[in-house]
């Protein structure tokens, strides 16, 4: 908790003639962040090169390609299926050495079945759709090319015309664009396709098909249903193929992934003829185990040692070191950026204040339960690490919000039988609520003391940062700026409440003037303003400028209040437009029309709330995320660090 | 029959209240239109940046929702002035 995990940064160099069995026991602890060596003539790296694959990568790759290719076919993958049993590796290489080359025969096999049907399909509905062009013509196709003493013309033509020179001529108006086909001698074909052009004529040649038009439609209509029944066969072998295969493919897609991997590893590694070097990173606590396998593996003929960490230099790789119960607000961290090594991990504040921003916006018992089951629901469509992480902050959100509002008696926008254990929400929107209404400036305080308390929390966790961070001089004008910008807020509210008196917050505005209308409080906190605006000044002078922002930082958490308060009215819009205005009078006297009315505002009723969960959500879980990444991260988290990304993999098909 | 308009108390009261509801709306919207303005510049800008690489949509999102403050100062001060 609020510190990464501790990584120690370890140093391999072996023979390279241990190369495979160093890279096999680092792939199989799966804990070992290797670092890339990069050409460029580090000190003591001088004459290093970047290492050739292990032997054989190039053929597990092409078995992988034509694995993932079969896979495709099929439609199988890796992450969308869920393991019944793990295979053993041993079994799953000697299947593919078996197995392999028959189950593609038969893939290609399929497939090519499959695409000569589907190209004999196209090239049918294409002649289908020229020939049914044709159907209205009368006789035999053939009877329509071919002649040495006549020209056929044949088309469209935007109305039918009488052609100048001697001819046959059939029209046909039902089909779009119209049909011509004429026959004139061939000693008047110019002239006759000279009038057609003005006439608009569109040259479509007739098929060249022999029987009748109509009965060539018939039978590549007939034909293209016998095709595709054919092609639906293909598909269910390819199906079956598909079951009996499925199993055996995403274990060996693992299994050979994983196997390319490994061969690839030396890529990453810096060689010399004999010999190789791996750098990386080792969460400390495993670091042992590691060490003793490698060596156990190698038979002792390995060099393994620790390195220090050079802080300036080392970009260190983060892993969270957090309880399963902050696990998933880790996400929520993921997304604005994950900590560096050095720096306080913000997850558990996050983890603790995030819900209850949520909760206190969106304080509804019924929608809570709406959202948490969804958060249940939603489990089977958001597979993956993230998913479920997601739907857990949604989970423990949706939990906040159902007991705040049990707090504020709220359901649906409908009061809870008790009154309001918090302040009231309750709008007075259409004569439902009683009581005193909103308790707005109550819950405004209430936001802007969250706010205070938050704020003051980032800079203290800033100064904690800045004091294990930095070094010398610039650490201790950082402190104190930090310091500067707390005392100046304090400063602030203390003025404040000398000169007013608000509800919820200390009230120094009784005591007597002493100075320009100041009183005794007034005085002490400028003192501290004044102390504040030096300690900032001292660290950055343009900072000063920023000063504002403390004001406007502090009222933006007016939207805990604000965002709530707009959802609860909208919800009881709702109620009063669906209930008040449609069900209740047409419930006075019950006909048809009335039944009508009660059927809509029911509609209205479940839409509007519908629309309103959303909102909730969205304004909610937006709002609180935005008050911890802007007002809440600003003071203290800078981010940018390094995932932990180790060389290995969690088998799901697989194991040894 | 002249027609006088007399100011009573009621009314003076009730035009009052009126006017509140009005600054109130007014607060409201046009803060929302602000945010409007400052929001299309940073949506559409977002979007394409997410198309052109995904891990930063929660950051774009972000950036999006920044202006919100602005209808937020707006609603509070509306808020304020009714109750």
């Amino acid at each position: 908790m609020l510190k990464a995990k501790t990584m120690s940064r370890l140093l391999i160099a072996a023979s390279k003639d241990k190369l495979d069995l160093v890279v096999h026991e680092l792939y199989r602890h799966n804990i070992f962040h290797i670092e890339d060596f990069v050409e460029n003539e580090d000190e003591g790296y001088e004459g290093f090169k970047i290492g050739m694959p292990l032997s054989g990568a190039s053929e597990i790759s092409s078995d992988l390609i034509k694995i993932r290719s079969i896979g495709s076919t099929f439609g199988v993958s890796k992450d969308a299926s869920e393991p019944d049993k793990k295979s053993s590796s041993v079994q799953i290489a000697q299947r593919i050495e078996h197995e392999l080359p028959e189950i593609e025969k038969e893939v290609l096999e399929l497939l090519g079945e499959k695409n000569a049907i589907a190209a004999r399909v196209r090239e049918y509905e294409q002649r289908l759709s020229e020939v049914s062009l044709f159907a209205s013509l009368p006789g035999d196709l053939s009877l329509y090319r071919d002649y040495d003493q006549c020209t056929v013309f044949s088309g469209h033509i935007p109305a039918d015309v009488d052609l100048p020179v001697p001819n046959e001529k059939v029209f046909s108006g039902t089909i779009s664009g119209n049909l011509i086909v004429a026959v004139v001698a061939q000693e008047n074909a110019d002239e006759a396709e000279r009038f057609l052009m003005d006439a608009g004529f569109q040259s479509v040649a007739v098929p060249r098909e022999d029987g009748t038009a109509e009965e060539r439609v018939n039978w590549y209509t007939q034909e293209i249903t016998r095709l595709n029944s054919e092609m639906g066969q293909v598909d269910e072998r390819i199906n079956a193929q598909k079951e009996k295969h499925a199993a055996f493919l995403v274990a060996c897609d693992e299994l050979l992934t994983a196997e390319v991997e490994k061969a690839e590893a030396p890529l990453r590694f810096a060689t010399t003829e004999e010999t190789f070097v791996a750098e990386g990173w080792v969460p400390s606590d495993k670091m042992e185990s590691l060490i003793a396998d490698i060596r156990s593996a190698t038979g002792g003929k390995v060099f393994v040692t620790e390195i220090e960490i050079d802080f300036e230099k080392d970009s260190v790789p983060v892993e969270y070191d957090n309880p399963d119960l902050l696990h998933p607000t880790e996400l929520l961290l993921d997304v604005y950026s994950r900590p560096k090594y050095t720096e306080i991990d913000p997850t558990l504040f996050m983890s603790i204040l995030f819900p209850i921003f949520f909760g206190l916006i969106l304080g509804d018992v019924g929608y809570g339960i709406i959202l948490l089951a969804m958060s249940f629901g939603l489990r089977k469509f958001l597979t993956g690490d993230a998913g479920g992480q997601l739907l857990n902050t949604l989970r423990n959100a949706s939990i906040s919000s159902i007991i705040f509002g049990l707090l504020y008696s709220e359901f649906l926008g409908f009061a809870l039988p008790w009154d309001p254990l918090l302040f009231s929400r309750h709008l007075n929107i259409g004569g439902h609520a009683g009581g005193h209404g909103p308790a707005v400036v109550e819950l405004m305080v209430l936001s802007a003391w969250i706010g205070i308390f938050h704020i003051t929390l980032g800079r203290i966790l800033g100064i904690i940062n800045h004091s294990r961070q930095d070094h010398g001089a610039h650490r201790q004008k950082a402190i104190l700026g930090n310091l500067g910008w707390l005392l100046t807020m304090w400063g602030i509210l203390v003025i404040i409440w000398s000169m007013a008196a608000i509800p919820l917050m200390p009230d120094f505005s009784g005591m007597a003037p002493v100075l320009a209308g100041l009183n005794m409080a007034g005085i002490v906190g400028g003192v501290i303003v004044l102390a504040g605006i030096v300690g900032i000044g001292q660290e950055n002078a343009l900072e000063l400028l920023e000063i504002p922002t403390i004001v406007s930082h502090v009222l933006s958490y007016a939207r805990i209040l604000a965002v709530g308060l707009s959802s609860v009215a909208i919800a009881m819009v709702i109620n009063y437009i669906s209930i008040g205005l449609f069900i209740e009078p047409a419930m006075e006297n019950l006909d048809i029309v009335s039944i009508i009315i009660i059927i809509f505002g029911i509609v209205v009723f479940i839409l509007g709330h519908l629309f309103n969960t959303a909102l909730g959500l969205l304004g909610g879980g937006l709002h609180s995320i935005r008050l911890h990444y802007v007002e809440f991260f600003t003071k203290f988290y800078r981010g940018g660090g390094k995932k932990y990304n180790p060389f290995g993999m969690k088998r799901k098909f697989t194991e040894d | 029959m002249v027609a006088e308009t007399i100011m009573t108390v009621e009314v003076a009261e009730a035009s009052a209240a009126g006017m509140k509801a009005i600054g109130a709306g007014l607060a409201v919207g046009l803060t929302g239109i602000a945010t409007g303005i400052a929001e299309m510049a940073i949506g559409p800008a977002a979007v394409g940046a997410t198309a052109e690489n995904k891990d930063i949509f929660g950051l774009v999102l972000l950036l999006t929702v920044i202006p919100e403050t602005i209808v937020i100062f707006g609603l509070v001060v509306a808020l304020l002035m009714i109750f």
